[in-house]
């Protein structure tokens, strides 16, 4: 019976499976777990077992099969094979031939057999033997095994009785029934990809379509498209991408790295594009893939020299000029997209341009999953939870990631292994597996790449270790935290999550400490400005910077980011002219930025300021920091919970009473009271130090108590910071914020002065 | 365990396909296990590997489970409520 060849899911893809729609399954009367033989192109065929369809194949007539089986049966993508039940008998003995390279001392048969068991094998087939380890570990490829001969012959499974034995002859030498790939075409299938399937879609329907069925276009009265320029940050799959269509497609397949060919005589480099694309059309269908095309195609005005322009120029004809191209299809990738000369950026040289963004969280679970395919994973990981936790990684980021957990595993049992002898055993490489802390130790050390230059350490401190300001943490959640872990209340109350918060207060009230839980605990992107660090003393670079942040955060989203001290760079417009006006610019920025025409999803700014009556108003309306909370001087309860966040882990003495310390430090401020705990303990360890000998600290260090009296001492030297008035003030502020609409403020800011 | 947490914590490939009148749930345990068995006992299927039993609970609702294990993969077919 005669079905239609799709790609398997990435998660199901590597284990033989063959997911046929029901309808025809029930045609061919089968049950799911039976063996077919999937037979393509010439002789070839392949083995699955038949797995589900998914439900919306049904009636379609497809099967469903990974890179692998449709290698082994040498089709693509929307070709028609034959599928038949294959009749399947256990095998009694296999034989099977290693690549000569290949050196692994002791006996791997029942390592091949643990590996292999339950596929469905036949002579002649090369099977990839995942070794996760050995000489091929680290470029993830798997070892070809070559089935050198089997008992009983024909389709044979091997189950836990079959012998293996190892052939004395290399695979090379063995007479392999189909033949290898191509040379230089890469060896990348579709499921390889992961969470980029509309991407890739689009990309099949630009050069599938036009290469197999040019008379679809023709019947149209259109020319097929001609070119596609694929653009996104660096590592998100670019050219991966395109090495997977090279691979897929039976195409000739011609690659230009950029600088490559530039050469130091006149016009050659010229003629070296040339030479390539006559190479391409001679061979068509073929596709031209050219990697960092801004390298070659950049804007002619801003080129530097005489031979960079006329490349250009050659590129464009050669693209869409007066001859005819044929059936040549050019692909590029880029990661500069604006630094491309705009004459190639049109219909007839490249039709269409594809984004490659940074991948969601399926994406990247996706990705997770084609990376970890061939490891051997503990038990209990569990991809989603590093799906989730990894926002802003691209795909290179995320295969990194992989390879340093392998690499976590290698180096536990690095001791065991004896790196003098010529081979590893066949036992050790048994017993590796990835752990959940492989990956957690690897995690730590892994940045998304695009986040490198305004990464900051996500700070260790939780909700936990904000004492007090009950209200305001609950303000703070409802704005980051709930559009994030509940989008779906947002979805349904058509509402929008605050762009921005505001907190204010006076000096030491925890500000900054409240930002430090909130992007620990958001689990989002955490990027920290400090306001005048934006300032430069070029034109416009001061605008720049703003403008910089703002898009970092936008590709890396879900971000926060936080501007301490944003009254350095939003203060009011229109007051003073003395720097020509670079701070106006900068908040009107800001401004646009915050709401502009370009919609911020998922990013969310915090902004703390002692000084919120000098704020530009035009930034605290709704839509831009549209929450103000005033984080106030805490009061009797609020001291005495930060009294017991700070004194958690000190050795106080039994006559030492929160409450009564809450009660002595009316005025005090967060950073007030973690004064006077330091210097309780330091009058503690001052008294300790000067009467105990040296020599008996060890023993006695155990015994030292922060008594009522040290506590007494430093409060007599630490002073309230915060002036009744200046409360009074901050207390006015809120009420105005609260009323009117912070424009009119004219009155407040002389309260101030 | 139900199928989901069945899902997660073990290794296998384990999907579930909602069909216009069945759900069908899949469970792929690999071929090595050659003498695999399988029952259906008050909601619960019973899976026996050679050293492994493994226990789903199915949902409340499905009445009529059927079940069958073929090289190593399991089908659970359950007949959707009316």
């Amino acid at each position: 019976m005669k079905l239609t060849v799709k790609p398997l899911k990435q998660k199901d893809a590597g284990r033989g499976l063959a997911a046929i729609d029901r309808v025809s399954m029930n045609e061919l009367d089968l049950e799911n777990g039976d063996y077919i033989v999937i037979k393509g192109k010439g002789d070839s065929q392949a083995v699955a077992r038949v797995w589900p369809g998914y439900p919306e194949d049904e009636g379609r007539g497809i099967v469903r099969i990974d890179g692998r089986l449709r290698q082994e049966a040498d089709v693509g993508i929307d070709d028609n094979v034959t599928i038949e039940p294959a009749d399947v008998k256990p095998a009694t003995s296999v034989t099977v031939a290693l690549p000569q390279n290949l050196r692994i001392r002791g006996d791997i048969g029942p390592l091949v057999r643990d590996k292999l068991s339950g596929q469905a094998v036949t002579e002649g087939q090369t099977v990839p033997f995942s070794l996760s380890f050995g000489p091929m570990a680290s470029s993830g490829q798997s070892v070809p095994l070559k089935i050198a001969s089997t008992s009983p012959s024909g389709t044979v499974v091997i189950t836990d009785s079959t012998s293996i034995e190892i052939s004395e002859t290399p695979a090379e030498q063995v007479q392999s029934g189909g033949g290898a790939s191509a040379e230089g075409v890469p060896n990348v299938a579709y499921e390889d990809i992961g969470g980029l399937d509309d991407e890739l879609d689009q990309v099949r329907e630009m050069i599938e379509l036009p290469m197999r069925h040019p008379e679809l276009f023709q019947q149209l009265g259109i020319e097929p498209p001609k070119g596609v320029l694929l653009h996104g940050p660096p590592g998100t799959g670019k050219t991966l991408m395109a090495k997977a269509v090279a691979n897929e497609i039976d195409a000739h397949f011609e690659t230009i790295s950029g600088p490559e060919i530039m050469s130091k005589y006149y016009g050659e480099s010229e003629e070296q594009l040339r030479e390539v694309f006559e190479e391409a059309e001679e061979n068509a269908p073929s596709i031209i893939f050219i990697d960092e095309l801004d390298s070659i195609a950049a804007k002619r005005e801003e080129a530097g020299g005489d031979v960079e322009r006329r490349v250009v120029a050659q590129l464009l004809s050669l693209m869409d000029g007066l001859e005819e191209r044929g059936r040549v299809t050019v692909i590029a990738a880029t990661n500069r997209v604006d630094a491309i000369d705009p004459a190639l950026r049109r219909g007839g040289r490249f039709d269409r341009e594809i984004e490659i963004g940074v991948p969601d969280k399926e994406g990247r679970k996706e990705i997770l999953q084609v990376h970890t395919r061939g490891m051997p994973l503990h038990e209990g990981i569990d991809l989603d939870q590093y799906a989730e936790s990894t926002h802003g990684f691209v795909g290179a980021d995320l295969e990194s990631l992989a390879r340093e957990s392998a690499m976590n595993a290698l180096r536990r049992i690095r001791p065991e292994l004896d790196l003098e002898s010529e081979e590893i055993d066949a036992d050790v490489l048994d017993s590796l597996e990835v752990s959940e802390r492989d990956f957690k130790e690897a995690l730590k050390g892994i940045q998304p790449s695009a986040m490198r230059e305004v990464f900051v350490e996500v700070p260790d401190v939780t909700w936990n270790d904000v004492g007090g300001l009950g209200e305001t943490k609950e303000q703070l959640r409802e704005t980051i935290q709930w559009p994030l872990d509940y989008p779906e209340v947002f979805e349904q109350m058509d509402m929008q999550a605050a762009k921005g918060v505001l907190m204010y207060g006076p000096p030491g009230t925890g500000k900054t400490l409240l930002a430090k839980a909130v992007a620990n605990e958001a689990q989002s992107n955490f990027i920290s400005i400090k306001g005048p660090e934006l300032l430069n003393k070029y034109v416009g670079e001061s605008e720049k910077g703003v403008r910089e942040v703002f898009e970092k955060a936008r590709s890396n989203a879900p971000t926060v980011i936080f501007f301490d001290e944003i009254d350095s760079i939003a203060g009011e417009r229109g007051q003073r002219q003395g720097d020509s006006g670079v701070g106006e610019r900068v908040v009107s920025q800001l401004l646009t930025e915050l709401d502009g025409l370009e919609e911020l999803e998922d990013v969310v700014v915090i902004a703390t300021t002692n000084r919120p009556d000098l704020i530009d108003s035009a930034l605290l309306r709704p839509g831009r920091l549209d929450r103000h909370v005033h984080v106030p001087v805490p009061d009797e309860d609020a001291r005495k919970a930060i009294f017991d966040v700070h004194t958690r882990n000190k050795p106080l003495a039994e006559s030492v009473d929160l409450e009564w310390l809450a009660s002595r430090t009316d005025g005090y401020v967060g950073a007030d009271i973690e004064a006077v705990c330091r210097e309780a303990s330091m009058a503690a360890s001052r008294e300790f130090i000067n009467s105990v000998d040296p020599e008996d600290m060890d023993d006695t260090i155990g015994n030292v108590r922060i008594s009522r009296e040290h506590f007494e001492t430093a409060l007599e030297e630490v002073n309230p910071s915060v002036a009744p008035e200046t409360r009074e003030q901050y207390e006015d502020l809120e009420e105005e914020f609260q009323q009117a609409e912070p424009g009119q403020d004219e009155q407040l800011g002389r309260t101030f002065q | 365990m139900t199928l989901e947490q069945f899902t997660r914590e073990e290794g296998q490939v384990a999907r579930r396909y909602e069909y216009e009148d069945s759900t069908v749930m899949a469970v792929d345990f690999g071929t090595e296990e050659a003498d695999a068995s399988v029952d259906v006992v008050d909601g619960t299927v019973i899976v026996v590997l050679a050293d492994d039993q493994y226990e789903i609970e199915l949902p409340e609702t499905a009445e009529n489970a059927h079940t069958f294990m073929k090289n190593g993969v399991l089908t659970v077919e359950l007949e959707e409520e009316l």
